[in-house]
């Protein structure tokens, strides 16, 4: 059990993991770090992802990866249109007024979804779904490198764009100060739109990457979205790079844990971890660095 | 009196009291949720038994004859939500009688309504023995238990070994769901491996939380255990999630089967041939030759235009012997279709020995049947080798690839 080889083993596949919470997170990050709004419909951007992603896959013939990248576009316009049709009206009263909004939101997909697709689970075999790569003597899945490449490969260009781009630096402003970025000529609200429109496409962009790893129904997505929120709080809930740091300490700390703890605790995990984090370090690990510094 | 008259009609009319020639039934299954698959399974098994009757013009009660009214209402597969729409269907649709939901979790939360009611309640989804242990006398399960699941398993390895399949002894990883239907089918294994050392032995025994969505670190642990066979109880969405997870893993054991899992259709459509080889212990198979079994098959392939699984089939007959019960008990009251349903014996089941009766504590008495899924989406029957249709299993398991 102990033995270097399953330690590394372990390691390896919680790495993989680290880079799917990280891509399924950042969408709600960037939500809230801009609007400061928990944005509870992202269980169902991210279950409607997947279906969408079905949908290409049956009719086109579309591999899910591919799949991913069309839901980009798609969904940031959906998540445009949702926040300047319904979001931007609540988002100034108070908080739980936005937090029920978008929990009807979510509500309103999954009933959708059942009543297009059913309450059964789908699943999305590819050529490469079984198939697993030899590194070194361990034996990798090939769906999750890809899903850690891609992830790993978007993200980069996100981090990119918020560092280099006059919407990314926007982003980032309104993230530190609303006010002042007003002040500064900033559109806000605009800004808000992009968010929304950005943290429904990745929710949707991980719904579609998902598929390759796991079936799924209308329910899809619940259990993910908690982890997104310890992650998202982990990380800092308004530091998004520190949003990888929280995907690869709650990856790495659910992998881990097995070995010493019986496997049916392992979601115990995320939600001790959520409640650690705010206790003992509410602004997250990207602060604790940060006052360390 | 001339106002009274028709007044007391319209109040009797009005307090939803079911029409005397109709027999109300209630179900409450899992039509949406994690469950959606099988409770939509058990409504067609259900559904099929009702058609029947009503098309022969009605059930036949002491001369008379009654239409059955069935209704089925959603618990989303969630527990809280199924004990109240059951008790919703007692107090507010005043159903005569219950057929059971599907999942041992829901079943526990249901069956707590009937003996309050005093209304014989039929289930035939769940299989956990601690359904049974409670005292309740009005609860009937045509589910043989997941503890003889476990004994019949160990029974068929300890046949297969004394064959020269398997090694002895052989080493057993076991994972199983965190339920009492998971906990039967640990309990049972465990119990062998300690009766027989010298044939079993438990190198890895864990728990892991039902309907979960990452089996990784947990099948990370089966690989380090390094055992022979690989043994899992599951309910269908963890089996497909975690069987998927097992192959991109690449892992290989020489004999897998998780619990009653395998031949079911959802599985074989979602895991392709990765599903290929899988042993299970069934309540029912439609590779049984049996008239009644082929029956039925054929009924319900014509119907939804697709192969049965053990679902349809035990639904189906939980319903008939529920049936039987009301007809032999020459009354709709629920204290004498209870004491009906405890003598009852329906012989033309079609359970594996065709024959369906309960114990004193509700419980059926029934075997299973063993089967080993084989390409192109095929089912062989391999245990007991006394049926005609048995053939003999494919062991160890070769390497899928």
């Amino acid at each position: 059990m102990f033995s270097a080889q399953n330690l590394i083993a372990v390691g390896i596949a919680a790495l993989l993991t680290a880079g799917l919470y990280a891509v399924m997170s950042y969408g709600l990050a960037i939500i809230y770090g801009v609007m400061k709004v928990i944005n509870l419909s992202h269980a169902g951007f991210l279950m409607l992802g997947a279906f969408m992603t079905l949908v290409y896959f049956q009719q086109w013939h579309l591999d899910p990866i591919l799949g991913a990248f069309v839901n980009l576009p798609v969904f940031f316009g959906v998540g445009w249109v949702v926040h300047r049709v319904l979001v931007r009206r609540v988002v100034r009263a108070l908080p739980i007024a936005s937090l029920l909004l978008l929990f009807g939101v979510w509500l309103v997909l999954q009933n959708l979804a059942l009543a297009i697709w059913g309450g059964e689970d789908q699943s999305i075999i590819t050529a490469y779904t079984y198939k697993a790569l030899a590194v070194f003597g361990f034996r990798i899945p090939v769906t999750r490198l890809i899903v850690f490449v891609v992830a790993l490969g978007v993200l980069s260009i996100l981090h990119f764009a918020l560092g280099h781009t006059y919407l990314g630096k926007a982003l980032r402003a309104t993230v530190q100060d609303p006010t002042a970025a007003l002040l500064v000529g900033i559109d806000t609200e605009r800004i808000s739109s992009w968010a929304f429109g950005l943290g429904t496409a990745f929710a949707a962009f991980a719904g579609s990457l998902l598929t390759l790893l796991f079936s799924f129904n209308p329910d899809f997505g619940g259990a993910f979205q908690l982890k997104s929120f310890t992650i998202i709080v982990l990380g800092g809930l308004e530091n998004l790079p520190g949003v990888a740091v929280g995907a690869a300490i709650l990856a790495f700390a659910e992998s881990y844990a097995v070995l010493f703890m019986r496997a049916s605790l392992q979601n115990v995990i995320a939600y001790a971890l959520l409640v650690v984090a705010l206790i003992v370090m509410p602004g997250g690990v990207g602060q604790l660095l940060g006052n360390r510094s | 009196m001339l106002v009274l008259v028709p007044a007391l009609f319209l109040s009797l009319v009005t307090t939803g009291q079911p029409a005397v020639s109709e027999i109300k039934i209630g179900a409450v299954l899992p039509l949406t949720g994690p469950f959606v698959a099988s409770g939509t399974y058990f409504r067609q098994g259900y559904g099929m038994a009702v058609d029947e009757v009503n098309q022969a013009g009605g059930l036949d009660v002491g001369g008379a004859k009654y239409r059955i009214a069935l209704t089925i209402l959603d618990d989303g597969s969630d527990a809280t939500r199924s004990r109240s729409l059951v008790e919703k269907l007692v107090t507010d649709q005043h159903v005569n009688f219950l057929l059971g939901g599907y999942d041992t979790s829901l079943v526990e939360a249901q069956e707590v309504v009937p003996d309050q009611y005093k209304i014989p309640y039929v289930e035939g989804g769940g299989a956990a023995s601690e359904i049974f242990k409670r005292g309740y006398k009005y609860v009937f399960g045509t589910l043989a238990s997941i503890y003889n699941m476990g004994k019949f398993t160990v029974e068929f390895i300890t046949a297969q070994q004394a064959a020269g399949k398997l090694p002895k002894p052989l080493t057993i990883a076991l994972v199983w769901e965190n339920t009492d239907h998971g906990k039967d089918y640990e309990t049972a294994l465990v119990e062998e491996a300690q009766k027989h050392p010298d044939l079993f032995k438990v190198v890895l025994n864990q728990p892991f939380q039902l309907n979960g969505s990452d089996f990784s670190p947990l099948l990370q642990q089966v690989k380090a255990a390094n055992a022979q066979a690989f043994l899992s109880d599951a309910h269908l969405p963890d089996y497909i999630t975690m069987h998927r997870q097992y192959l991109q893993l690449g892992l290989y054991h020489q004999f897998v089967s998780y619990g009653g899992r395998g031949p079911d259709q959802k599985g074989r459509q979602a895991l392709g041939p990765g599903a290929d080889y899988l042993v299970a212990a069934v309540w029912w198979t439609p590779a049984l030759k049996d008239p009644a079994s082929q029956l039925f098959t054929d009924k319900y392939t014509k119907q939804y235009h697709q192969v049965p699984d053990w679902f349809q089939a035990v639904s189906y007959d939980t319903a008939r012997v529920l049936f039987q019960a009301i007809r032999e008990a020459h009354s709709l009251g629920g204290p004498a279709v209870r004491d009906a349903l405890s003598k009852t014996v329906m012989h033309n089941s079609l359970l594996p020995g065709g024959t369906i009766r309960f114990t004193a504590d509700g419980q059926i008495v029934a075997p299973y049947v063993m089967v080993q899924n084989t390409p192109g989406n095929t089912v062989r029957i391999i245990w007991p080798q006394k049926l005609p249709e048995a053939r003999d299993p494919i062991l160890p398991l070769p390497h899928v690839q």
